[in-house]
């Protein structure tokens, strides 16, 4: 099968790959790039597990093909803590018990930069609506809602300090 | 002394940083360059004898490096936390889903390829999907034991001049559904030799069981078998019984090379436990106070093909049919047995969320022919210090149910504001 | 129409495997630096079992713990501790890490007591110093550890747990099966909407008898993860079969509640101290989603005054259940 050439930036890095073009964005960065935080949990786009951040926007992994990617940006959850520190999302969700298994930890995490990218203060409502393509077996969502709440005063916060 | 400094306080999860990092390693996520990738044939047919498999037009399929059936097990084709009734690789199909065949290749797709290749010749025998069929004399065996693999009773007192003497008489039957863990991570792991030792990592309930099986499978001595949990994507229960872990040790054991499997969704739902659908017929009985003085159960479990966790789930079921109502006459029956259904294990509460499901609507249809409140009819039958089980065990201290009642129903009130008079 | 009602189930839960030995070891291993290793065969699945078994390592050692590390769940390294089932962890595997810190711990005191010129009796380890009575006396632990060593005595300890049961008689089913139980009362609110069947939980009050709550927040986890899932085994989950063979075997079709599916849940935890138990803890992991489906069922069965005796609790079967209560008032 034809090769293809897929250039993308991950997590800040500019990638360069030749891939079989049937392969899924989650299998790219699994299996080549080794960036297993990002979880297979039912492959069809209902669980949420796989779960990146492509330009912006919140998307499944394995219903992307991975030449979609082209040209774009993805992160994923080890594009988060820089230089091992972890980011206000991260601390927040430790914080509150939010974590349990934690096979959900990573896109619920990145479900909810998303949403306060678009919305710094959401309310309780608006963060289980943007929780809710993310499936958790463990917790029930209230901690991981509660999470969200405590990142969105954190990371507003930091800002207003660095913004000072 | 002070007090306690650590017990007590919600300090954070130590495998917190890892999870929230992405860095905790599931089984899915361990890579071992050049381990082969194992895939599984699962029967589609419910109930039958295998008397042949072909490998020979799978095996020429470019990667495959070998083929598993029955024939290859080193050593006791059977495990099984109570019941050693489930084969690893089976001559004898009991549910769809049965594992027949196990394939080891270079990659993926020419694993998915041999399967299609593999040809089983089968002897179908008649299929049993309703529990209660399966219970005829004359049903046809699903394993040489019988269908009925456990019957548990519990009894104290007199039910039968207890119901004669009662002034309110509830029966009702009851059903549940089988369901599944639906943990989000799927069943998943690798394995390879370490000079003679048999390294398996896989997520698990519990790897101290899981070795004792592969051992057992396999024809090792349990000190060559070592069982290394990986970061465990949630159980539920589901996560107790063997799923990957002999196909590993086979694999990696006859091929001296690492080996990797991953279940996908549709593997772990097709081939690993579920919830017990249960079929309950419950009699209470009770003076016109509420106060209980029988209830008469009878309980059927329907395990499916294997025994799994089931005779633990019907015991417990049994044990805890009473709910924490003090009883002085109880006459309880509890019975596991196979099927042709996909098989029924342990999943969180043990069979005991079927039961509060039918022992608590009984307490509110006493509530009503008595004219009490739901609330008031829990109060005047909850243990107390000093109450005797229907196991006739005597419970001395730690009783909360007094104080969780009476806890909830404040709380109730308070954020229920729907809650009016009627209810209480 | 849309009609509310309230339904309350309470549930008890004995903790361990019934009626059967189900013992947990234990291994601790108090360094020179004053941290500690424990090496048990607990499975830690998401519950946490790790950092409880921290906690308790790290209360019964007097050390921070941070100062503690967890090695669990290998065969050729910690010992059997057992299933992660039965919500028996906390309970049978804390049990042994107690035990085998316990050990160590006294190891330490008696070479403190004897160093330090004190009666055992009223010497103990807090919070990284050797403590008599209720003053610290200043000297640090790690400071006996290196005398202990410097004496040659290493501070090992091995403990296990197996919960007092007995077997129970094959006719009547008397006997112990469990040695202690876990308690709870859950009160939910639903409203069910008449035309369409659709149940919707609005809110759930769970009050758990745990025994001491080793790690609240930890607790209140497993608490609305049962009631979540409680609320779908109670609405929304099964398996269909046809012929043996799962209809709906992934999660487009098996659907389990979402954010949207679980409102609020106050939980209350109720601490009924266990003497038996590790610092009085028993356990939680399955009591949280035992009586969900129950209180559900009786709150649908308040709201519309009919009882619906098979789970779950579905639209179609809830309509069903209106229609024919419906017919057969009809016929009345």
């Amino acid at each position: 099968m034809a090769q293809f050439h897929l250039e993308m930036k991950v997590n800040g890095k500019a990638i360069a790959l030749d891939i079989d073009p049937g392969l899924r964005l989650l299998d790219v960065l699994r299996d080549i790039l080794h960036l297993t935080g990002t979880k297979e949990g039912c492959g069809e786009g209902e669980c949420g597990a796989c779960s990146v951040i492509l330009d912006d926007e919140l998307v499944d992994s394995c219903l992307i093909l991975a030449p979609q990617a082209y040209g774009r940006e993805v992160i994923t959850i080890e594009g988060l803590a820089l230089n091992g520190e972890l980011d206000p999302y991260q601390q927040a969700f430790l914080e509150v018990g939010a974590v349990q298994c934690g096979y959900c930890t990573p896109g619920m995490i990145l479900a909810a930069r998303v949403l306060l990218n678009h919305k710094p203060k959401p309310s309780q409502q608006e963060i289980a609506r943007a929780i809710s393509g993310n499936l958790c077996r463990c917790t029930g969502y209230a901690k991981i809602v509660q999470g969200v709440e405590i990142a969105a005063s954190i990371k507003e916060t930091k800002e207003g300090v660095s913004r000072a | 002394m002070p007090e306690y400094s650590i017990i007590g306080k919600s300090v954070q999860r130590v495998d917190g940083p890892r999870k929230v990092s992405g860095q905790a390693q599931y089984a899915a996520d361990l890579n071992i360059p050049g381990a082969l990738c194992l895939k599984v044939l699962r029967s589609k047919v419910a109930h039958a004898l295998v008397k042949e498999i072909n490998v020979s037009e799978a095996l020429k399929v470019p990667g495959v490096v070998q083929i598993f059936t029955h024939a290859d097990i080193p050593g006791i084709n059977s495990y099984g936390i109570i019941i050693k009734d489930q084969p690893a690789l089976t001559n004898k199909v009991r549910f769809k889903g049965d594992a027949i065949a196990l394939v080891a290749a270079q990659d993926e797709a020419s694993a998915i390829i041999a399967l299609s290749l593999i040809e089983v010749t089968l002897e179908e025998l008649p299929p049993i999907y309703d529990v209660k069929a399966a219970m005829r004399e004359d049903a046809p065996a699903i394993h040489d034991r019988g269908n009925s693999i456990s019957a548990y009773r519990v009894k104290k007192g007199n039910v039968e001049s207890a119901l004669k003497q009662a002034e309110v008489i509830i029966t009702g039957s009851y059903t549940t559904q089988r369901i599944e863990h639906c943990y989000i991570e799927t069943e998943a792991g690798v394995a390879y030799m370490d000079n003679d030792l048999l390294v398996i990592k896989a997520g698990t309930q519990n790897p101290h069981y899981d070795r004792r099986d592969v051992a057992r499978v396999l024809g090792l001595p349990m000190n060559k078998v070592r069982i290394i949990q990986t970061t465990t994507g949630g159980g539920f229960g589901g996560k107790l019984d063997i799923s990957v872990q002999c196909f590993l040790g086979l694999a990696a054991l006859k091929l001296g090379r690492p080996v990797k499997i991953a279940y996908d969704r549709h593997e772990s739902f097709i081939s690993t436990g579920k919830r017990h659908p249960f079929y309950i017929d419950y009699t209470t009985a009770a003076d016109k106070e509420g106060k209980l003085s029988a209830v008469k159960v009878r309980i059927v479990g329907d395990t499916g093909a294997y025994a799994s966790y089931g005779p633990a789930t019907l015991l417990r079921a049994a044990v805890h049919a009473t709910g924490p109502y003090e009883v002085p006459n109880v006459d309880i029956e509890a019975s596991c047995v196979y099927t042709n259904n996909p098989f029924s294990g342990a999943m969180r509460g043990f069979g005991t969320p079927q039961m509060a499901f039918a022992c608590e609507s009984q307490m509110d249809l006493v509530a009503q022919a008595v004219n009490i409140s739901p609330v008031e009819m829990r109060r005047r039958n909850i243990f107390q210090k000093g109450a005797v089980t229907a196991t006739q065990q005597k419970l001395d201290a730690s009783i909360g149910i007094g104080k969780t009642l009476e806890a909830a129903w404040e709380k109730a009130l308070q954020v229920m504001p729907g809650l009016g008079d009627e209810n209480i | 129409m849309k009609k509310r009602g309230y339904g309350l189930a309470n549930m008890w839960y004995g903790i361990g495997n019934t009626a059967n030995p189900n013992p947990s070891g234990a291994f601790v291993d108090f360094l020179d630096d004053g941290t500690a290793i424990v090496l048990t065969g607990c499975a830690d699945i998401g519950q946490g079992s790790n950092t409880v078994l921290a906690q308790i390592a790290a209360e019964t050692l007097g050390i921070c713990i941070e100062d503690v590390v967890i090695i669990s769940a290998d065969t050729e390294v910690t010992p059997d501790a057992g299933a992660s089932s039965a919500s028996r962890q906390t309970y049978v595997s804390g049990n042994a890490v107690r035990l085998a810190a316990e050990k160590v711990r006294d190891q330490v005191i008696a070479i403190a007591a004897e160093i330090l010129n004190l009666p055992t009796e009223t010497v103990n380890l807090y919070q990284g110093e050797i403590w008599n009575s209720n003053e610290s006396s200043g000297v640090s632990i790690k400071d006996i550890i290196i005398k202990c060593r410097s004496k040659g005595i290493l501070t090992l300890g091995h403990g296990s747990y197996n919960p007092v049961t007995t077997m129970l008689d094959p006719e009547t089913g008397k006997g112990i099966p469990y040695a202690t139980y876990a308690f709870a009362t859950q009160v939910a609110e639903v409203e069910v909407d008449t035309e369409t069947g659709i149940v919707e939980v609005k809110q759930i009050v769970a009050a758990h008898d745990v025994g001491t709550a080793i790690n609240p927040q930890n607790v209140e986890g497993q608490i609305e993860g049962g009631c979540a899932m409680g609320i779908g085994y109670a609405l929304l989950e099964e398996v269909i079969l046809k012929d043996g063979e799962i209809q709906n075997p992934g999660m487009s079709t098996y659907l389990i509640p979402t954010s949207l599916d679980v409102p609020e849940i106050h939980t209350i935890i109720i601490e009924e101290s266990e003497i038996s138990g590790p610092y009085g803890a028993k356990g939680v992991g399955e009591p949280a989603l035992v009586p969900t489906a129950a209180a559900i069922a009786n709150a649908v069965a308040d709201a519309l005054g009919i009882r619906i005796y098979d789970l779950p609790l579905t639209p179609e079967r809830v309509v069903a259940a209106l229609k024919s209560a419906q017919e057969d008032s009809k016929k009345v």
